[in-house]
Formats: C-alpha cells, sequence, structure tokens
C-alpha cells in the first residue's frame, strides 16, 4: 500500500478562489489527473469542480447509528424486561416511551463518535502522524493543486507547468518527498 | 418568461369544483350525522379552519423571520408566503365566529366550557371561569383575526412598495416584521389554547403553542414546495430551481423531525407523570381503536416518512419525490388535527365514556392506564388523606362524563353505533378539498395582484445565485 503512494510531484499555487476554480475546469477538461487540492478555507463548489464522488460517510454514520439503536433498545429491554424486571409507577414491563430518549442519545453518541473516528482513519489523521506539507502558505493565502509527477515524462509535466501558468497560477513547483516520509 | 400570475378561468373552474365538493362534503356530512348537535359537522369546519389560518399565519412569519436575519434564501418565494397569509384575513374571524356559535349553543365543541363557565366557583375552576369567560375568550380571538388580517394586508402592501428598491424602506421593513413576530409568537400560542387545548378544558400542555407552530411550519413549507411546483410547470418562476427546492425541503425535514420530538415529548412527560386529567386525554385516544390508527398514521406520515425518504440529499432535489412528500406531509398534518379536534367533538363521547367505565371495571385485561387509575384510586382509598384530593378528582370526572352524555346524546346513547362515528371518511376528505380550494383561490387571487418575482429586493441576486452545496 504504501509503496505504491508516489513520492515525486508538481504543486501549482494560486491566489485567487475564482481563478483556481476555473483553472481545475479547464485543467480536467484538458484530461490531466489531479491528485489533490488544498485551500485555506472550504471553497464551495470544489467538490463538483474536482469532480468528487458524494461521500459514503453518511453511509457509515447510518451503520452506527443503527448500531446504537439496536444495542440500547436490547440492552433496556434485556434489563428491564427480563434480568431485573422492576414496577416503576405501574408502568409495564417493556416501557418503550421511556427508552426513546436514551435510545436517541445513543444513536446520536454511536454516530457522531463513529463518524468522527471513520473520518480521521480514512484520511489519516491518528496521533503522532507527520502529514505531507506540499506548501505550507495553503493554510494562509494560497490554493494548491498537485500533480502526481512519479510517473510522467518530461514533457508532460512540462505541459502540466505551463497550463497552470497560463490558468493563472502564481507559482509552479517541484515537490519530491524522501521514501515513506508522512506516510 | 411570465412575470405575474395569470388566474385563468380554467385554475377558477377547477377551485369552484373543489369548493363545490366541500360544499356537498359539508351537506353529507351535516345531514348524515346529527348525533349530538352535528358534531362531526363542526369538528371538520373547526379543524380545516384552523389548519389553513395556520399555515397562512406561518407564511407571513416565514418572510418575516427570513426579513430580519437578512436572509437571501426565500427571496424568490417571498410573493408566494405572502399569499398564502390570504386566508388568514379570514381564518381568524371564522374561528370567532365559531367561538360565538359555540357559546350560543349551536354546537357542542366547547361544552365543557360551558359547563365550567355556568358551575358554582370551585377552587380547580376558578382561573378558568375568568379565562373563558365568553366576552374574554371571544374578545381576544377577535383581537387576534383583526391583528392578522391586519398584518397580511400590511406586509403584501409594504412588500408590494419594495420592489423599488429604497434601502429606507428595506430597513423599515425589519421593523414591520419584528413586529409581526412579536404578534405572531403570542397570538399563534393563544389560538391553540383557545381553540384546541379548550376543547378539552381539563387537559393541558405546556408546549401545546410550539407543536401548533410545528405543525404549522410542516405544512407551510409543504404547501409553498407544491405551489412553486405547481407554477414552475405553468412556466413561472423560471429562476426558481432545484436549490431553492432543496432549501425549502430542508426545511420541510427539519420541522418535521422537529414535530415529532414535540410529539413524543408531550406524549411521553404525560405518559410518565400519569396525571389524571393530562392522561384522560390519551385515554380517549388510544382507547378507541380508530383513533390508535390515526395517531400512528399521523406519527408515520410526519416522522417516519421524512425520517426515511426526505433525509436524503437527492430525495431533496427530485421534484416528483418532494412535491409526493409534501402532498404526504399536508395530508398527515391534517390527520394530526384531526386527532385533536374530533375526539372532544362528543359525536361518540358516550362512547368513549362507555368504553373507559368497561375498562375500569375489568382489571385483568384493563389497558395500562385505565389500571392506573384503578389503582390510584385503590390507593386513595387506603390512604386516608390523598382520599379526599382524589375523590374530588374522581367526582369531577365522572361530572365530565355526565355532561357529555347530555340530554340530547343520552337518548341516542343506546342505538348510536361505534363504528360509524369516528373516523376520517369521504365527507372528511370532501370537506379538507373544499378548504384547500377556498385557500387556494384566496392565494391565487393574491398572487396574480403584482409580478411574482420581488424584482428590485436588494436581495434578489443573491438569492438567483443561491447553491446549496452540502446536505
Amino acid at each position: 500500500m504504501e509503496s505504491a503512494e508516489p513520492n515525486k510531484f508538481v504543486v501549482g499555487l494560486w491566489d485567487h478562489e475564482e481563478v483556481y476554480l476555473h483553472a481545475i475546469a479547464h485543467i480536467r477538461a484538458k484530461g490531466i489527473a489531479i491528485y489533490e487540492s488544498l485551500t485555506p478555507f472550504p471553497v464551495h463548489g470544489l467538490e463538483n469542480a474536482l469532480g468528487y464522488r458524494e461521500t459514503r460517510l453518511h453511509t457509515a454514520g447510518f451503520i452506527f447509528g443503527a448500531t446504537g439503536t439496536t444495542l440500547a433498545l436490547t440492552f433496556m429491554t434485556w434489563v428491564m424486561t427480563y434480568n431485573y424486571p422492576l414496577n416503576v409507577g405501574g408502568k409495564p414491563y417493556w416501557p418503550l416511551p421511556s427508552f426513546i430518549p436514551i435510545t436517541f442519545e445513543l444513536t446520536v453518541l454511536f454516530s457522531a463518535w463513529g463518524m468522527t473516528l471513520t473520518y480521521l482513519v480514512r484520511n489519516r489523521l491518528w496521533p503522532g502522524r507527520v502529514p505531507r506539507i506540499f506548501d505550507k502558505r495553503t493554510t494562509d493565502d494560497r490554493f494548491a493543486l498537485v500533480f502526481d509527477a512519479e510517473k510522467l515524462s518530461d514533457d508532460e509535466l512540462n505541459a502540466i507547468r505551463s497550463i497552470c501558468k497560463t490558468e493563472g497560477a502564481v507559482e509552479v513547483k517541484d515537490k519530491v518527498f524522501a521514501e515513506n516520509e508522512g506516510l | 418568461m411570465k412575470e405575474t400570475f395569470e388566474f385563468t378561468d380554467k385554475i377558477k373552474k377547477n377551485l369552484f369544483y373543489m369548493m363545490g365538493i366541500g360544499l356537498l362534503g359539508m351537506i353529507l356530512v351535516f345531514f348524515a350525522y346529527p348525533h349530538n348537535q352535528h358534531g362531526r359537522f363542526w369538528s371538520n369546519i373547526l379543524a380545516c379552519t384552523y389548519y389553513f389560518t395556520g399555515i397562512g399565519l406561518f407564511g407571513m412569519f416565514a418572510v418575516s423571520a427570513g426579513q430580519i436575519a437578512y436572509g437571501s434564501w426565500q427571496t424568490l418565494e417571498k410573493r408566494i408566503f405572502l399569499s398564502l397569509s390570504a386566508f388568514a384575513r379570514i381564518g381568524g374571524f371564522m374561528l370567532a365566529l365559531i367561538l360565538i356559535l359555540g357559546v350560543l349553543g349551536v354546537h357542542n365543541l366547547y361544552e365543557h366550557v360551558n359547563h365550567i363557565i355556568h358551575s358554582p366557583v370551585n377552587p380547580e375552576t376558578t382561573t378558568k371561569i375568568i379565562y373563558f369567560a365568553p366576552a374574554f375568550w371571544i374578545g381576544r380571538v377577535l383581537v387576534y383575526a383583526s391583528l392578522w388580517a391586519g398584518a397580511s394586508i400590511v406586509l403584501n402592501n409594504f412588500f408590494a412598495r419594495t420592489d423599488q428598491t429604497d434601502p429606507k424602506v428595506y430597513k423599515r421593513s425589519k421593523l414591520l416584521c419584528a413586529a409581526f413576530i412579536v404578534i405572531f409568537a403570542v397570538s399563534e400560542s393563544a389560538i391553540s389554547w383557545d381553540m384546541l387545548m379548550s376543547l378539552d378544558t381539563g387537559w393541558y400542555s405546556t408546549l401545546f403553542g410550539w407543536y401548533n407552530f410545528a405543525s404549522y411550519g410542516c405544512a407551510a413549507w409543504a404547501m409553498t414546495i407544491l405551489l412553486v411546483l405547481f407554477l414552475k410547470s405553468q412556466g413561472y418562476l423560471e429562476r426558481v430551481n432545484e436549490n431553492h427546492i432543496h432549501d425549502l425541503g430542508k426545511l420541510l425535514f427539519g420541522f418535521s423531525i422537529f414535530w415529532s420530538y414535540l410529539w413524543f415529548d408531550q406524549f411521553m412527560l404525560q405518559w410518565f407523570a400519569n396525571i389524571p386529567e393530562e392522561t384522560s386525554f390519551w385515554v380517549e385516544r388510544f382507547g378507541t381503536g380508530y383513533f390508535k390508527f390515526t395517531i400512528f398514521l399521523a406519527l408515520a406520515i410526519n416522522f417516519a416518512f421524512p425520517l426515511l425518504v426526505l433525509i436524503k440529499r437527492g430525495a431533496k432535489r427530485n421534484f416528483k419525490l418532494i412535491g409526493f412528500g409534501a402532498a404526504l406531509l399536508i395530508l398527515g398534518h391534517y390527520v394530526d388535527f384531526f386527532n385533536y379536534t374530533f375526539v372532544e367533538s362528543g359525536w361518540e363521547k358516550s362512547v368513549v365514556a362507555a368504553k373507559k367505565k368497561e375498562a375500569l371495571e375489568a382489571t385483568e385485561n384493563a389497558p395500562l392506564f385505565a389500571k392506573l387509575e384503578k389503582g390510584e384510586k385503590m390507593e386513595a382509598k387506603m390512604e386516608g388523606k390523598t382520599a379526599e384530593k382524589s375523590e374530588m378528582k374522581a367526582e369531577g370526572k365522572s361530572e365530565k362524563a355526565e355532561g357529555a352524555k347530555g340530554e340530547k346524546a343520552e337518548a341516542e346513547e343506546a342505538e348510536v353505533p361505534e363504528s360509524n362515528l369516528s373516523g376520517i371518511g369521504i365527507g372528511e376528505l370532501m370537506i379538507f378539498t373544499g378548504f384547500l380550494g377556498v385557500f387556494l383561490f384566496m392565494f391565487f387571487n393574491n398572487l396574480a395582484k403584482r409580478p411574482i418575482i420581488p424584482e428590485n429586493d436588494p436581495y434578489l441576486k443573491e438569492n438567483e445565485r443561491l447553491e446549496v452545496v452540502y446536505s
């Protein structure tokens, strides 16, 4: 898995959101694959411009939530109905309405934690990891497009560089990481 | 591109057909169910008037809230929201008329209240005698009705003027909208107590105003979605695209969940606390098979359906699916108001009372609530001090039951079959259609007066470029 990750990149930097979005559309129209896109803030319409699929995170959220619902209901049913039946204020031994708030809470808890952890694991954001930084200014005022340069010939790389320039990039640079650095 | 809605004869004719169906339904229900002073007929009128007035009020609220919050999302649909309020101009007065007729004894929807007003003063009803003194009671409703009618006319005219761009006018609209929100907050809660909660004067729920607000909300968003889709199909509102519908759909979904939250809170707290005057409301509903069905039907339509179907982004952007959902939710919230209005109307109170008595007598197979009531009585007998109190409550209950039977109902009680008296039948649907016809007629009539899109609204450009990226 890790050896498949590329280590050589071409990074183009833009300084304006609108120009950046147009550049993405034009570059993608030319059939050039974009490896990564980094922006200092969430840009509206970026997913559409990059052609990302709809996230599957909410499916994970549903599964986690359903787990929470089932767990809460089965546990409370087991306790209140089978294991230690108590008569609370004359309510039935399976008092479903009084289970619902707790079921709701557990559903929310499970889906929230599950989605957060799934997100972090999927994006490899576990503690102690040193991430690959393509350009520090992407947290400040630069919009970066990263291209995978591992398997491309020099001609193709030059073509990418010139397209970035014509599309309004303020800077185009190469970035090479050491093997397995920040993975 | 068509700018101003043209109220064509064809639409008018269809609406008149709908009103005709409604009138036919009224006649049918009036003569087919003469029990308890035509209780079923009056329940129908009350439920429909209340429901559509609420939708109209919420239309004004939607505009006001957006306006105060510097919102731009509602600009294209602003005229539609404002036109929804056309029915609120007469709705309030119709509600007041229903009250007046109730006090005069034409129908017995508010029989309990009459009973309290004319009963000798006792500590349990002192405040209620003051609150439901006919002059104060009807006067209040008339005040709300005039405020609504005034607000609807003023807001419609005012926003017609903001078509000419003038920042000062726009600023003043904030003051006007803030004033309306204050009026709405008070009158919307109060009308729910005066019209619906007072149907059972023993029952109270402190979140009932909220609850009604949520119901109006769902119905009004659903109605707006349907009307926008209809206008789009007729060639108007070309600038409204799936992003705007998506926004409305999100509000519809959110309010549905809000409604479910309030429904459940109201139910669970009363179920748990088990105070007799609160639980009696649910005993009446869960005690008869039909209302058990409609309560779960309302929950299924208003909670389960949005939760499972409308949660998806794709569902809210699909015109057919969201249109179907909106139509279903409009019906679902009618069923909800049906649950609140009809049991209390008296046309099957005798049946409910008999059932209750029966349930109290049977200890082994009694439903939960009845069992508890029975248990409480027994406890009260055992404990000397509390005995007096619960005996008083029990007396109050039996008084109520007697009052419910009334003189006329008593004679009929024996031969009235249960199955004929409850439920959403063809008559209910016909009357609902009729009211919908009146509502839509007033809506289109108001909409046709000026261009649908407020061309010079400062937020129009922003709204046209609306793009719902997330969720």
